[in-house]
């Protein structure tokens, strides 16, 4: 199984974030999520929160976001944020 | 024949002239780069969320407590709201000209039905007010307002009034942009929504009821259409400007060369008759 997933991050206005990652945190509208490499898939409406990426080698990412939905697939993930910075 | 004086105040005249379109062809192209920076920014999330649609869709379909969503609701086309982008400003070549062409066209082919306007950009609400057509709502400066709000702002009046069955659907004309050198006309039905069709089904964990995101994610895609096809519309008219201003100026140009030509060949034939004059005076006195 791989050891690192894609993650892209996307606003209505531009793709923030294109990368690999080795885990995320996203907060769903029910409650946090962690995603690891090979995970099931999955969608979900997100809520607001601090959404953290960890890139390959353990550098950590946050992103504030607020609303929005994530897809998880084949190792893929994509955020759609309504706002994020 | 017109005097020397009259040939070079016109000659100056469309120096000036072609000065206004080369500024203008210059500050088109800046802008166009970066209203196309924009649309191809915002091309990824569009796509990404085509495709999100088109799963939960597909999931929510099959599940038996499917009732349809009112912004899924196809009902017979009685009332039907256009929504027509153009510029604010002409000079834009025929990027106005066409579009309102085929709304016009539209309204021809459906006069039977009860048609409103929403007209965003200054000249189609002058088109279709000088008509006399029904214009219920009104957006100018599009161009500097242009965010993601804005477009929600409009997306959210369209929705609520095809919920309400105010309109039974709502048709958007617009400018996409192709290249530089041409733009597409695009006419689309917004509402109802045709849901896109997905070709891979895929078996997810739906945190939520497949139906419940399907509500949230449906406004959305309204939403992002608009918003697409405001920043495809700029980034278009840009385009056309430019084109268009580019065109003046080699014309301009042009016309130059053709007056200073006629401008020299009329002084070489004044020069000339003094010439004779003074010749045939000088043999007069012998």
């Amino acid at each position: 199984m791989a050891d690192t997933f894609q993650i892209q991050i996307s606003t209505p206005e531009k793709l923030l974030l294109d990368m690999q990652a080795q885990s995320a945190q996203i907060p769903g509208l029910d409650g946090e999520m962690g995603i690891l490499p090979g995970h099931a898939a999955l969608l979900s409406e997100l809520g607001a929160g601090k959404l953290s990426v960890t890139a390959v080698g353990g550098k950590t990412q946050d992103l504030q976001i607020s609303g929005g939905y994530v897809e998880v697939r084949d190792n893929h993930v994509r955020v759609l944020a309504d706002k994020a910075e | 024949m017109p005097s020397l004086i009259d040939i070079r105040r016109r000659v100056r005249s469309v120096k000036n002239t072609q000065q206004i379109t080369k500024a203008m062809k210059m500050i088109s192209a800046a802008k166009l780069r970066r209203a196309q920076d924009r649309a191809l920014a915002a091309r990824p999330y569009g796509a990404m969320l085509q495709q999100m649609l088109a799963n939960v869709a597909e999931a929510a379909g099959q599940s038996p407590d499917s009732s349809g969503h009112p912004l899924l609701a196809v009902r017979p086309e009685k009332k039907v709201l256009l929504i027509v982008v153009t510029a604010d400003r002409g000079l834009a070549a025929a990027f106005n000209t066409n579009l309102l062409k085929m709304a016009q066209r539209f309204v021809a082919d459906n006069r039977e039905k009860e048609l409103t306007f929403e007209t965003i950009g200054r000249k189609g609400r002058d088109f279709f007010r000088k008509r006399g057509e029904k214009i219920t709502g009104e957006y100018l400066d599009m161009m500097k307002l242009l965010s993601v709000e804005y477009a929600d702002k409009i997306a959210n009046s369209v929705i609520e009034r095809f919920a309400s069955g105010e309109v039974d659907a709502v048709y958007l004309f617009t400018n996409e942009f192709k290249s530089v050198m041409a733009s597409n006309l695009s006419q689309t039905r917004l509402l109802p929504i045709e849901v896109p069709t997905s070709a891979t089904s895929v078996d997810y964990i739906y945190e939520q009821k497949p139906e419940q995101l399907l509500g949230s994610l449906l406004p959305k895609y309204v939403k992002g259409q608009i918003y697409r096809a405001l920043l495809e519309s700029v980034a278009a008219e840009h385009a056309a400007r430019m084109t268009a201003m580019d065109a003046a100026s080699s014309n301009a140009n042009d016309m130059i060369d053709k007056l200073t030509l006629y401008m020299n060949r009329v002084r070489q034939a004044s020069i000339t008759r003094e010439i004779i004059e003074i010749v045939s005076g000088a043999a007069a006195l012998d």
